[in-house]
């Protein structure tokens, strides 16, 4: 009964927040960008590249160079993963927010009728980005020849197995919480392993060849479904059954999820959330409790930058990006210069060559973007510390500057692996000319990165949550950017013009981004 | 009748919806506002007046509660018990264990050892009738930033099953208090602090008494005005059963509204009483401020 209540509730707040997001023009004027922008793209490479062919021949050459064991194994490697992570994540805890600990915590409801209102938020969100992500690619599925109706369910049972995922995550934490309380023994968390390890049981072979049931498995039904409504490895199976299959995962996790959804988790919230406040404390360093005199570095730039760097360091992810753009770029290196016999580069079929180049510059600017996300996330970042960090006495441009220089930083490591590797694994003709539009790319991005993060505080008067909109229009203006670039380069291309006109386009916008971040920052409400 | 003038400061659109809670018959088009207040009124009567319950005593008892951090104490060995129709301070420095203490009332956080009984529940065993209970008013005050506060107070009465009517009547009167009007039906994202906390104890008030309240530094974002009406209403409150604890660092606050103390100070409780019986054991103050700075690391120079 409260469950509804509380049901009721979140989806009301949904459509308050979406009556505020359609009357707030800003927030309207971004998810318009997003969706024409989306659709302009979608439309644009369907007149360049005709999918139809492409879909053909890449069945066939998925049905050459897999085994169908390999879609079954990928399938339990993702859920795996979701396993092993979601063990050391908060699990339910996560869907928590600091209203639910000062209102709903000390109100008389349960912790599982909590979880399930906010999943079933989560859900209705889900559906309808869904739906507007498919109008908007619609282009897309028209030129591809897919028929709507499958792309949709398609999608609709990856994202339901994804959330399968999740709940397998959560109830792995359930797992670390359930023996952290039988026992304080400092092995106990190699538990994870055999947890792993049971969710790659259903793609053994043995089982998948023997035992009908181990279909049931979610990772499997996710498998099934893809082979068969796909057709590759098509074992005449109708996908309904692996539709059912899911669908029942998807209901016994939930269940399961809200049944192990307990008071322990309002404890894990408030630890975690007491982590973030000490994070939060080290950033108020720059209010001019330390004497900056007395620093190494007079420049405040550098001190800005230097506390960032720090207290970034301190979250757990950060290290883990270190270390990975450390043993990437080595590995990349490796690869590129060794060319080990054991890991060999993709081989284009002859049939599949006219669409490399465009792939190759595509997942370039992918990359990159990816890359770039920090950077958005420097201002994000600093939470409500961003209004400390503008009474404090900085020039503005001071901080734009700092923010952006380290996070071009941050990108740059974080882009330089991914691209050494996509430039050993797809060879193309004249592969030197392409990469070297990586450098103005990351340069231009991470400025736009700088700007969509100052814009957050604008929007909002809660500084620490991207508005969904800019989240969604980043990547799409970031994608028409290069694509302009790439565009830029193609007519050029013959011309010594280029050297000047590359620099040119590159440097006028970083400087507009730059400069619109800084009037971001004045105007913040 | 309170009620009675209650309902008949209600905006139109909150009667006409009163009404079609209670059932009242609306048959013709147009009605007159005196007319419907009548029936309303009318209505209300009919239902059985409920036998006011009354809180046990104690209403909030802390048996030896001790919490953790890791290696931190924050809360060490702590016995605390509010008697119902008592209002006690809850005073000490910064990082006292305060606003620790508060959150394992409320069953926020768990005590590492030690119990704690809410009305006779205990808040771990018996969370969801103990926690029925409280009201609580964290240290930083944060509400759904995408509900107006009118569905936010009605949401809170119904997770505490609060009657429908009941609700209705008591926002209008906890509205026309802390002077709302103006703001139930805006964003709580957009209220300022004090409104904000406003918001929270209209819905804590929409409840029927009587009350255990857990108010962590409610007057800190207050108006004058606010301040002096949450004082008196609190007075009012404890005089008709409820309990209240209260954490603040205000001490003019607390020497004028708490009947008794238990002042904090890194984790342990260093005194407690009321104003005269601690004045009695440190015969040199002359008032809680000193008292407390005494307790607290002695009086500076
Ligand atoms: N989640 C947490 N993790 C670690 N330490 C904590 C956590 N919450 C509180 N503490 C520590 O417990 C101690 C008591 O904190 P508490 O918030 O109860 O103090 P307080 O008396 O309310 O202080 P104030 O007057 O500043 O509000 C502090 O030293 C604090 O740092
Ligand atoms: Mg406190």
């Amino acid at each position: 009964m409260s469950t509804f209540k509380l049901m009721k509730n979140e989806i009301r707040m949904l459509r308050n927040q979406f009556k505020s997001a359609i009357t707030s023009p800003s927030m309207l004027l971004f998810y318009s960008v997003t969706f024409f922008g989306i659709f302009f793209v979608s439309s644009v490479i369907s007149t360049f590249v005709s999918f139809a062919p492409l879909f053909f021949n890449f069945s066939v050459l998925l049905e050459e160079t897999l085994d169908m064991g390999m879609i079954f194994a990928a399938t339990a490697v993702l859920s795996a993963s979701s396993v092993v992570s979601g063990y050391f994540g908060l699990g339910p805890a996560a869907v928590l927010t600091l209203e639910d600990e000062s209102l709903m915590m000390s109100a008389p409801v349960k912790p599982h009728q909590i979880f399930l209102s906010r999943y079933a938020r989560r859900i209705l969100r889900k559906i309808s980005f869904i739906t507007i992500g498919v109008l908007a690619i619609l282009p897309l599925l028209i030129s591809a020849s897919l028929l709507f109706f499958a792309a949709v369910s398609l999608l609709a049972i990856i994202i339901i197995s994804l959330e399968i995922n999740y709940f397998l995550g959560a109830m792995s934490s359930y797992v670390r919480l359930w023996i952290s309380r039988k026992t304080q023994h400092r092995l106990r968390h190699l538990i994870v392993i055999a947890l792993g390890a049971i969710a790659l049981l259903p793609a053994h072979p043995w089982l998948l060849s023997n035992v009908s049931a181990i279909y049931v498995a979610p990772s499997n039904a996710l498998a099934l479904f893809l082979t068969e409504s796909t057709g590759i490895f098509s074992q005449g199976i109708p996908p309904l059954y692996s539709i059912i299959f899911i669908m029942i995962g998807f209901m016994v996790c939930l269940l399961l999820t809200a049944n192990i959804c307990g008071y322990e988790y309002y404890e894990l919230f408030s630890d975690n959330k007491g982590r973030e406040q000490t994070e939060g404390r080290f950033s108020k360093i720059i209010r001019g409790e330390i004497d900056f005199s007395k620093s190494q570095f007079t420049d405040p730039m550098i001190w800005i930058m230097m506390k960032d760097f720090w207290s970034r360091l301190r979250s757990p992810m950060q290290i883990w990006k270190y270390i990975y753009a450390v043993v990437g770029t080595v590995f990349v290196l490796y690869l590129n210069i060794v060319k080990p016999i054991w890991f060999p580069p993709i081989i284009v079929p002859i049939g599949l060559a006219f669409a490399i180049v465009p792939a190759f510059i595509l997942m370039m600017i992918l990359f990159v973007q990816m890359g770039s996300v920090t950077s958005m996330l420097s201002f994000v970042d600093e939470r409500d510390n961003i209004y400390l960090l503008k009474a404090s006495p900085f020039n503005p441009r001071d901080i734009i500057l700092s923010k952006y220089l380290l996070s071009l930083f941050e990108v740059a490591i974080t882009v330089i692996p991914a691209c050494g590797f996509l430039i050993y694994f797809i060879h193309i003709e004249g592969y030197l000319a392409v990469i070297t539009l990586i450098a103005p790319l990351t340069i231009l991005f991470t400025a736009t990165g700088s700007a969509f993060g100052a814009y957050v505080p604008v929007m909002t008067n809660d500084p620490k949550t991207l508005p969904v909109p800019l989240a969604l229009s980043f990547p799409i203006i970031n994608l028409g950017l290069g694509a302009i670039m790439v565009l830029l380069v193609a007519i050029f291309s013959d011309s010594m013009l280029i050297l000047v006109i590359l620099p040119l386009f590159t440097l006028s916008l970083v400087y507009f981004f730059l400069a619109l971040s800084l009037r971001a920052l004045n105007t913040y409400k | 009748m309170t009620i009675r003038a209650d309902i008949e400061r209600m905006p139109g659109d909150e009667l006409l919806r009163l009404a079609r809670v209670l059932k009242v018959p609306i048959v013709v088009r147009t009605i007159k506002r005196s007319w419907l207040v009548d029936k309303v009124l009318k209505e209300l009567e009919k239902r059985d007046a409920k036998i006011p319950i009354a809180l046990e005593s104690p209403a909030i008892q802390i048996s030896s509660v001790t919490k953790n951090f890791g290696k931190k104490t924050a809360v060490r060995k702590l016995n605390l018990r509010v008697e119902p129709g008592e209002i006690v301070g809850l005073v000490g420095p910064n990082g006292a264990g305060k606003t620790t203490t508060l959150r394992m009332l409320t069953g926020i956080i768990r005590a590492t050892s030690g119990s704690i009984q809410v009305d006779g529940y205990d808040i771990v065993d018996e969370a969801i009738s103990a926690k029925e209970r409280i009201g609580y008013i964290p240290e930083k005050p944060t509400c759904y930033p995408s509900l107006t506060a009118r569905e936010y107070v009605m949401f809170t009465s119904r997770i505490y099953r609060v009657p429908h009517e009941t609700a209705l009547i008591r926002m209008r009167e906890f509205v026309e208090l802390f002077q709302f009007e103006e703001f139930i039906d805006t964003y709580i994202g957009t209220l300022s602090k004090g409104n904000l906390q406003r918001a929270l104890l209209i819905g804590i008030f929409a409840r029927e008494p009587p009350y255990i309240l857990a108010l962590d530094e409610p007057i800190y974002g207050l108006d004058p005005r606010g301040a002096w009406n949450l004082k008196k209403l609190l007075r009012r409150l404890r005089d008709e059963g409820s309990a209240v604890l209260i954490s603040t660092h205000i001490l003019e606050v607390a020497a004028d509204l708490c009947d008794r103390f238990v002042i904090m100070n890194e984790a342990d409780v260093v005194g407690h009483g009321t104003l005269e019986e601690l004045q009695k054991l440190h015969p040199d103050t002359n008032s809680l401020e000193e008292i407390f700075l005494s307790l607290t690391g002695g009086i500076p120079e």
